[in-house]
């Protein structure tokens, strides 16, 4: 959806395209039709075509508050216990990379769970300190 | 752009007390970029000062909302909606969006929660310095395009003063001395004699002196 939008109003009079002093709008001419163009990595949504509309057709409450847009879709992981979502493949790709281990998904109640039932088995003394010599 | 730091929570706190129903609005332009006055920093706020610590009664109930840009006046009257049961407007903007704010929506009070500091620049995340004074009469052409006005301590016009020392300045080790910039600048741009010319003193007018500056575009701004 776009975020520029006018309303039945707008006469292609372009007052707006005149106005715009980050050259966002444009417009197409064909045989038949006029066409405005609206270009949002331009935009400074500083409000002059709405201010200068003489047809009062600029609906400006879409460039304050407009639509969310799906950037990008990855698989999710869940939790292995509860199958709450944890993160996406590719980040438990990432960190698995980077720690050189498999990732186990779990949310953090379940992780925190597994941590304790490892602390638990954990046997004082397995291993000795080494004494550090002054 | 504006950089603004929150006030402190008692100062907001005492502020706002007396009011029952207030809108906590952030604005969506430069106080939200230095991570200090947006919609998330007002929803923070709004949840920070509902706690009843704040209070000798019970805390007042706090709405939530920003704005791309508090400073334009016909922008915040046609799209910032106040409910009319609203008795008070805490701001995130720089001081003219508090006061366009209080303009627009007079006689509502429209409270500061941000002190406005200074214009500033990001050299890292995280970090802005201020570098520019809105002097009105800009002579970053003779300096190397460095600011002596905004970044030497004392806004020496003529060079450093004796309190530089190692190329940083007396107030403080980790300030550079901005005339050693300057120096530098010029001599890695082979315009070193630029450093010849005398500045005489300056017309502060332009920066203030002559009281509150208007800039009116001709052709669209109109005096009345």
């Amino acid at each position: 959806m776009a975020y520029f939008r006018v309303n039945q109003r707008c006469n292609g009079c372009l007052a707006c395209v005149e106005n715009c002093p980050a050259d966002a709008l444009s417009a197409r001419d064909t045989q038949d039709h006029r066409t405005l163009l609206h270009n949002m990595a331009r935009c400074a949504r500083c409000g002059n075509c709405w201010r200068v509309c003489p047809q009062d057709a600029i609906e400006f409450q879409h460039l304050l508050h407009g639509d969310w847009e799906a950037v990008t879709t990855l698989d999710l992981l869940r939790c292995d216990v509860c199958n709450a979502p944890v993160y996406t493949a590719p980040f438990s790709e990432t960190v698995s990379k980077k720690i050189q281990w498999e990732l186990k998904p779990l949310c953090p109640r379940h992780r925190e769970a597994l941590d304790g039932l490892a602390r638990a088995a954990y046997i004082p003394g397995g291993h000795k300190k080494e004494e550090v010599s002054s | 752009m504006i950089v603004g730091d929150l006030k402190p929570m008692d100062e907001i706190a005492a502020m706002i007390a007396g009011y029952r129903k207030i809108l906590v609005l952030g604005c969506g332009s430069c106080v939200t970029v230095c991570l200090s006055g947006g919609e998330r920093e007002a929803r923070q706020l709004a949840r920070e000062l509902s706690h009843p610590m704040h209070y000798p009664g019970d805390p007042p109930e706090l709405r939530v909302g920003s704005i791309l840009r508090q400073c334009e006046q016909d922008l915040v009257s046609a799209y910032q909606e106040v409910a009319p049961d609203i008795d008070a407007i805490l701001s995130l903007a720089c001081g003219a969006g508090v006061q366009t704010l209080g303009d627009a929506f007079e006689p509502l009070p429209v409270l500061p929660a941000l002190n406005t500091t200074f214009y500033g620049a990001s050299s890292k995340p995280g970090v802005w310095h201020e570098v520019c004074r809105g002097c009105g009469d800009c002579l970053l052409s003779h300096t190397g395009g460095i600011c002596p006005i905004a970044r030497c301590a004392k806004s020496l016009l003529n060079g450093p003063c004796g309190g530089s020392q190692n190329g940083a300045c007396e107030i403080d080790p980790h300030t550079p001395c901005a005339w050693m910039m300057i120096y530098y600048r010029l001599k890695k741009q082979n315009k070193l004699p630029l450093l010849d010319r005398l500045c005489l003193t300056r017309d502060w007018q332009s920066a203030g002196g002559a009281g509150p500056r208007v800039r009116i575009r001709t052709g669209i701004g109109d005096p009345q």
